[in-house]
């Protein structure tokens, strides 16, 4: 059977990351599953955890005064989900919901946090890859907002 | 501006509150003291990005341009406020153009030399990866505001 460790090393995410951190991540790291239609956390909330989704779809939505819940994006296998546990004042900008059944490493990010902070080398590692996911979320937004202009 | 003129002013900026003196002359070492005049586009959407702003005293729009549309700016970034941060990951080239709205002070801080030394130092890289993705943070957060309330 593949070991919890040898698959988060074979994720895009930690693609080249040392082993030792590799072997700290996996001692923060669970399995979990959800059924279509469930909350994996809403805005707001205390944000503690981060998701590596194996299967399954994810929204990821916003609350409009307006219009209740928007989805923003939709994100995938091989997709991170959550990173608001990273930065004060750790809650989370955005509700996800499961729209199928959806399997996923979930870390916790408190755990990881407090461990990044005591050893800069794994806490320099993570930090440069969750502020890539950020970036590329900040640009899916971007076309979303230009291709909303375009049609107007 | 010395050096450490230079570092001064950057340990009185928000963004690098808290930092270590040395890691303070490594940026201090990278920057440079800039000036633009009203209506001056500090960058533009598609260029090589190498760069980042500390914006000392003056107001800047950070726009979205794009061949169909107009212009419009997506937020008016001022005094503390941190500019530009594609030059981070690649295809390291600006995602938003930047126009100063009046008489603009900053400090330019050379991208590619910082991303050197935080790859020598994982103490530095480690508090500016921290630093930044929270700054992207921010930036993913208002656009999807705005995007919430343009979507029809």
């Amino acid at each position: 059977m593949e070991t919890l460790q040898g698959i988060l090393s074979a994720h895009p995410f930690f693609h080249e990351l040392p082993t030792q951190h590799i072997e700290t991540i996996t001692g923060c790291v669970s399995n979990v599953r959800f059924k279509g239609g469930d909350v994996i956390f809403n805005e707001g909330e205390e944000a503690n955890h981060f998701y590596l989704i194996r299967e399954g779809k994810v929204a990821l939505r916003i609350h409009s005064e307006r219009r209740g819940p928007l989805t923003i994006l939709t994100l995938h296998a091989g997709d991170i989900l959550g990173w608001s546990w990273l930065f004060p004042p750790y809650l989370w900008k955005f509700s996800a919901r499961a729209l199928e059944e959806t399997r996923a490493f979930a870390a916790d990010g408190k755990c990881l946090r407090e461990k990044a902070e005591r050893d800069h080398d794994l806490g320099y590692e993570l930090l440069k890859r969750f502020a890539h996911v950020v970036e590329e979320r900040l640009e899916a937004t971007r076309l979303q907002l230009l291709n909303v202009y375009q049609d107007q | 501006m010395e050096t450490a003129t230079l570092e001064k002013v950057l340990e009185e900026h928000p963004l690098f509150r808290g930092m270590k003196e040395q890691h303070l002359r490594t940026l201090a070492e990278s920057a440079t003291i800039v000036r633009f005049e009203p209506g001056d586009v500090i960058f533009e959407e598609g260029d090589p990005a190498h760069r980042f702003y500390l914006i000392r005293t003056g107001r800047v729009a950070l726009q979205l341009v794009s061949y169909r549309v107009e212009p419009f700016t997506l937020m008016t970034l001022e005094e503390g406020d941190i500019i530009g941060w594609s030059w981070l990951f690649p295809p390291y080239r600006w995602k938003f153009t930047a126009k100063a709205l009046g008489v603009i002070r900053a400090i330019s801080i050379d991208g590619r030399s910082v991303c050197a030394s935080c790859d020598e130092d994982h103490d530095l890289g480690y508090e500016l990866m921290k630093r930044f993705a929270q700054i992207c943070e921010n930036r993913v957060e208002a656009l999807s505001v705005h995007l919430v309330a343009v979507e029809k």
